[in-house]
């Protein structure tokens, strides 16, 4: 099964359960079904869009520049290339 | 005495030997540099391995300095397999995995965005819970990026959350190329991976998700290419989510 049709099996069954508590198959209490249903599919939306947003800027923050890295690098390389060098490698 | 260690004659196991796949094009500046890092990484950590350059025809003399490198360190241990021109990476990899004698193969790039250090703790991951895969991840906890801006972190971060939610795969750097496999799984996975390009490394994670093997990932620095220049434009964005959709519905 492909992730598309997991998808879109997940969205069929969530489609199916909503018209089901909009026509009255399920029963409900009154508040639920005037206050909270009509609202459900866009709370949805949004809550997946915060989640996303948060994710993406969590992350974003969280990610790190590692300097250390470069530095460690660049000596690494001048080493290497004297040692090759000596070895009679090209180095240019 | 104990009858145990009289008979407990080998537990060795059969020894484990890495081969590093270094595609080339124009790497001359960066290729005896790379194989220096790699085979001072590999003699401190005692461990078995050789070096497989498939150069695409560079014209800068890639392949001279290659045959230096041969003179230095032995033709056991670094292997020019050229070929006749710019024939993809995919098929380098394939090309590649034919010439090695290891029973494990590493892919990196030859350009020191990835650095020979965190090999041995692939290696050791590996061992630990016999993974199939070993996928190094700039994206956990101990990774990370040198020489990125903003915006380049942003768009990164949205195509790797994109990709994430949509495909949900084994590992958390979809599109990161610095891995350990174990030769047949390479292989396996080269039979079934279509995607050229970017697309490619994404879809050989995915398709390992499919095929069950087994991810572990190690956290790398990443030092962004230092003489050549990254492109991410909008071109390779829209690519990029071509390939994601292909995924989603394909795989």
């Amino acid at each position: 099964m492909t992730r598309a049709t997991e998808a879109a099996t997940a969205g069929a069954i969530a489609l199916v359960i909503y018209i089901a508590a909009w026509i009255g198959v399920i029963p409900l209490p009154q508040t639920f079904y005037e206050q909270i249903l009509p609202v459900l599919p866009w709370w949805s939306l949004v809550s997946f869009g915060a989640y996303s947003l948060g994710s993406i800027g969590y992350h974003l923050m969280t990610f790190e520049d590692c300097p250390g890295a470069y530095q460690e690098l660049m000596g690494q390389i001048q080493e290497a290339k004297i040692e090759l060098s000596a070895k009679g490698v090209p180095i240019s | 005495m104990s009858a145990h260690s009289v008979l407990h004659i080998d537990d060795t196991p059969m020894t484990d030997k890495y081969s590093v796949l270094l595609p080339t094009y124009n790497e001359r500046e960066n290729l005896p540099i790379i194989v220096y890092l790699l085979e001072k990484t590999f003699s401190q950590a005692n461990i078995d391995w050789e070096i497989v350059i498939i150069d695409d025809a560079s014209p800068d003399g890639t392949q001279d300095v290659a045959r230096a490198l041969i003179n230095v360190y032995g033709e056991d241990k670094i292997l020019l397999r050229p070929r006749s021109g710019k024939l993809g990476l995919g098929t380098a990899y394939i090309y590649g995995m034919q010439h090695a004698t290891g029973n494990f193969i590493i892919i990196m790039d030859a350009d020191f965005s990835h650095h020979p250090k965190f090999i041995p703790q692939f290696i050791r991951l590996q061992k630990q819970h016999d993974y199939d895969i070993v996928s190094g991840t700039r994206y956990r906890p101990g990774g990370g990026v040198y020489g990125w801006d903003f915006r380049r972190k942003l768009v990164s971060r949205g195509a790797n959350f994109l990709a994430s939610t949509m495909l949900r795969p084994n590992a958390s750097d979809l599109t990161g190329s610095f891995r350990l496999y174990k030769k047949h799984v390479l292989a396996r996975l080269m039979e079934v991976t279509v995607s050229k390009g970017y697309v490619f490394q994404m879809e050989m994670i995915v398709r390992a998700r499919q095929l069950n093997f087994t991810v572990g990932e190690v956290p790398i620095t990443f030092v962004d290419r230092l003489y050549g220049e990254s492109k991410m434009g909008v071109s390779e964005i829209v690519q990029y989510a071509e390939g994601v959709w292909r995924l989603f519905v394909t795989v």
